[in-house]
């Protein structure tokens, strides 16, 4: 017969799933941080014109360029978004709209001197939130 | 780990800064240097700037370097003329009593000698007094000819030991009246500008200094667009120096979590 009463036991397992939990989100916050500074990077250098090499050639290339400009800002917003998200459950806290909006306004606010990646990026952001409201339990 | 986290922001607000602050370097390494005339209430050109009615007040000012001379340069524009002032600051014993400034205009943004084919030139005839001629030139294969019509104005002063040189030149004129021997300056067109400087009455073989600038000229219409551009670029440039700031410190936070959760493991 065991001498480690089975309410320990149980408790030791709890334990160990949690800490396992936690350093899984841990280990997801700092991905999803490097990823979305990556794509902050891209979209930096590509929305402020610093790389412009693919715009004003033809209209292929305009639309390449566009596309680079709102994908980067769509997954900086993804990412950030995962990773604060992740956070603030491993600090035991859910994710508020204050962030939430303070996130969405600052991803749009990357789009500002060209409208049609502005609007692109809107409309974007908007399915983003739509299926992350779908996806979420209720 | 608190080292970490401050070298950590500090270096992502270096880094953010250094990509911002290349926005502006970019686009001026190399090229002929490009002025966009900021759109004012006409100037009145006699070679006096007076600034008891803010005369000037609104003019793109910049300073650029005539082959080695360092002169002031401002530019502005209204629905219909174009001003251009040059000032140069010498020692009084080194102003000449003939010298002047020229602008050979372009007919484009070309810097080809063939396709600068009008001239205004604000010569003196004695600097010491303020006596000045407005020449208005036509060139035909680097000869300068006298046009028929004079369009535009010039004027100088002496100024102390500044001489002040402006200039009027009219824009979006029909080709008619004389207009043909000018360059006809049109709105959202970029034109080469010749800035010449010379001691002797002689032209071009009196040109000593010179320096070739672009100058858009804008619409009335396209100066709201021009701020609204401006205005969105600063906007740009705030809502990313933001996001590189509040980035450094989400990852300060990182770290400190991590350490809060090797804390609560032990």
């Amino acid at each position: 017969m065991s001498k480690i009463p089975k309410v320990q036991i149980k408790d030791q397992k709890s334990k160990t799933r949690r800490r396992s939990d936690d350093k899984f989100a841990y280990r997801t916050v700092v991905i999803s941080t490097v990823l979305s500074l990556i794509f902050f990077v891209v979209s930096l250098l590509f929305n402020t014109g610093i790389i412009s090499i693919f715009a004003d050639i033809n209209l292929i290339f305009d639309i390449i360029d566009v596309l680079i400009k709102v994908i980067a800002i769509l997954l900086f917003f993804l990412f950030m978004l995962i990773s604060i998200g992740n956070y603030k459950e491993t600090t035991g806290k859910p994710l508020g709209w204050k962030e939430f909006l303070l996130l969405f306004i600052l991803s749009l606010g990357q789009t500002l001197l060209n409208f049609i990646v502005f609007i692109i990026t809107f409309i974007g952001l908007l399915i983003v939130l739509v299926y992350l409201y779908l996806v979420q339990d209720t | 780990m608190k080292k970490i986290g401050y070298s950590t922001l500090s270096g992502i607000i270096l880094i953010n800064f250094l990509l911002v602050s290349s926005l502006f370097v970019i686009k001026s390494f190399g090229a002929t240097e490009e002025f966009d005339a900021t759109f004012g209430e006409a100037p009145i050109i006699d070679g006096k700037i007076d600034d008891s009615i803010d005369e000037w007040k609104t003019a793109s000012k910049n300073s650029i370097n005539l082959t080695d001379l360092p002169i002031d340069l401002w530019i502005m524009q209204d629905k219909s003329n174009l001003f251009i002032s040059v000032q140069v600051d010498l020692e009084l014993s080194a102003h000449n009593s003939t010298e002047f400034v020229g602008l050979l205009i372009s007919n484009s943004s070309s810097e080809n000698q063939e396709d600068f084919t009008d001239a205004k030139i604000v010569q003196f005839t004695n600097i010491q007094t303020n006596d000045f001629d407005y020449l208005d030139y036509y060139i035909n294969n680097s000869e300068f000819l006298n046009d028929t019509n004079y369009h535009g104005e010039g004027a100088g002063k002496l100024d102390g030991k500044v001489s002040v040189y402006e200039f009027s030149i009219p824009i979006n004129q029909p080709l008619t009246n004389g207009y043909e021997e000018d360059t006809l300056l049109e709105y959202g067109e970029i034109y080469a500008f010749n800035i010449s400087y010379g001691k002797t009455p002689s032209y071009p073989d009196g040109i000593i200094k010179s320096e070739i600038i672009l100058i858009e000229i804008f619409e009335p219409s396209e100066e709201e667009q021009f701020l609204i551009d401006v205005i969105l670029l600063v906007l740009t440039i705030i809502v990313f120096s933001i996001v590189g700031i509040l980035s450094g410190y989400y990852i300060i936070k990182i770290f400190k979590l991590k350490e809060k959760m090797e804390r609560l493991r032990s």
